[in-house]
């Protein structure tokens, strides 16, 4: 599975005005601050227990936070229960043996009106939908439910919420590494972008994430994409990536080269590189 | 169910661990019985559950109840749910063992 895509949205989008502006002196460089972007918000699958223990994100107050990431969008599966329709909205709780959560799905049209009466207490249903605090208690506002038929899916949804969890947690582990980690280990590959519910036909730029740049590619790329380096002027010399990265020359200008034909960089004169601020997509195969 | 008393994945082997418990597990139905139904788990024991059956049955049925103090190994059903013929108990019985197991602060 790919998750990322040949498209070089810099190519694409420079001069109309949707490349974002490189970044500020105060831009923290650090993989979470991207988490706020609304393009990387991922539909997370969970369980009522992981959701009724989430504590509210620091930074904004309305997003959650589970597993290091901000969750918002939110697959459950489990049993519907109390079911009690209004006029203008339904709700019910959902119960996958783990909690209790209460949803409510807002009616709109008569799609709605059609969708929710085919959904009976006792039935096991998929839900999508986005988790609200309200005065302490979480609530699900669902945008689509859909009954399970084949029941296999109650499995596959409880092993994908314990994958992603593991893999949620296995990178903030990284992280928190890699942040009190002064010196980078060389070759050692960083994946840095939260988990992603694979969709073959979604484009999706991620501003400022570097997809399959591994090793010494990326600890140049990196380095030369901190906000010190790319406010200076002349750029960065060669032999200073050499002395704070701590690799040999020749392995620097070979990640230099690679790093100019994918124009993460380019050179200011023939020692000088400087990082081009632009976003780097580029294919990466699992 | 409810949050104070959540149930537990379980299958045959890890069914004693939990009896007096609320729990939930998968099995493929032997025979009905009067009263209830026999039937073998996912890792191949034999369960003996009492309580309503919903008609007709299918191969696999959920049953969600609490672990009775029997010598042999049964349940007290509250929700018996039909789960189909076609239903991949391999793979039911791995995700008991992660959420007793390595994952359980998810599901317990």
């Amino acid at each position: 599975m790919t998750y990322g895509s040949d498209f070089d949205g810099g190519a694409a989008f420079s001069g109309g005005g949707f490349m974002p502006s490189p970044p500020t002196q105060t831009a923290d460089p650090s993989p979470s601050a991207f988490s706020k972007n609304r393009d990387t918000q991922t539909l997370i699958p969970l369980t009522a227990k992981q959701i009724n223990k989430a504590l509210l994100s620091n930074d904004d107050k309305v997003n959650f936070i589970i597993d290091g990431v901000d969750v918002s969008n939110v697959k459950l599966v489990g049993m519907v229960l109390e079911k009690d329709d209004r006029v203008t909205n339904v709700s019910f709780f959902l119960d996958d043996g783990t909690g209790r959560i209460e949803c409510n799905r807002w009616i709109q049209d008569p799609v709605d009106t059609k969708e929710m009466n085919s959904i009976m207490n006792g039935m096991y249903v998929r839900v999508h939908g986005q988790i609200k605090g309200f005065q302490g208690k979480k609530q699900l506002v669902v945008f689509g439910i859909k009954p399970v038929t084949e029941f296999d899916e109650i499995t596959h949804h409880f092993v994908e919420c314990i994958y992603v969890h593991s893999y949620n947690t296995k990178l903030m582990k990284q992280k928190a590494s890699s942040s009190s980690n002064q010196t980078h280990t060389p070759g050692s590959a960083v994946k840095t972008q939260a988990y992603i519910t694979a969709s073959s036909n979604q484009f999706t730029a991620h501003y400022g994430v570097h997809h399959g740049v591994e090793g010494v590619e990326k600890m140049v790329l990196d380095y030369l994409m901190f906000p010190a380096s790319l406010a200076r002027e002349k750029g960065v010399h060669q032999d200073e990536l050499v002395s704070q990265l701590g690799i040999p020359l020749d392995r620097i200008k070979a990640a230099i080269n690679f790093l100019m034909e994918e124009a993460a960089v380019y050179d200011v004169d023939d020692v000088h590189y400087q990082g081009s601020g632009q976003c780097v997509i580029l294919i990466s195969s699992f | 169910m409810d949050t104070s008393n959540p149930a537990v994945f379980v299958n045959g082997g890890l069914l004693c661990s939990y009896v007096s418990r609320r729990v939930r597990m998968v099995i493929q139905v032997v025979r009905p019985d009067a009263g209830g139904l026999t039937g073998r788990s996912a890792d191949d024991k034999e369960i003996v559950v009492k309580g309503q059956m919903p008609s007709p049955l299918t191969t696999f049925v959920e049953v969600i109840g609490v672990a009775e103090t029997e010598s042999a190994i049964s349940i007290r059903a509250e929700t018996v749910t039909n789960f189909g013929d076609t239903f991949d108990a391999n793979n039911f019985n791995q995700l008991c063992q992660l959420a007793n197991g390595d994952f359980r602060q998810l599901f317990i």
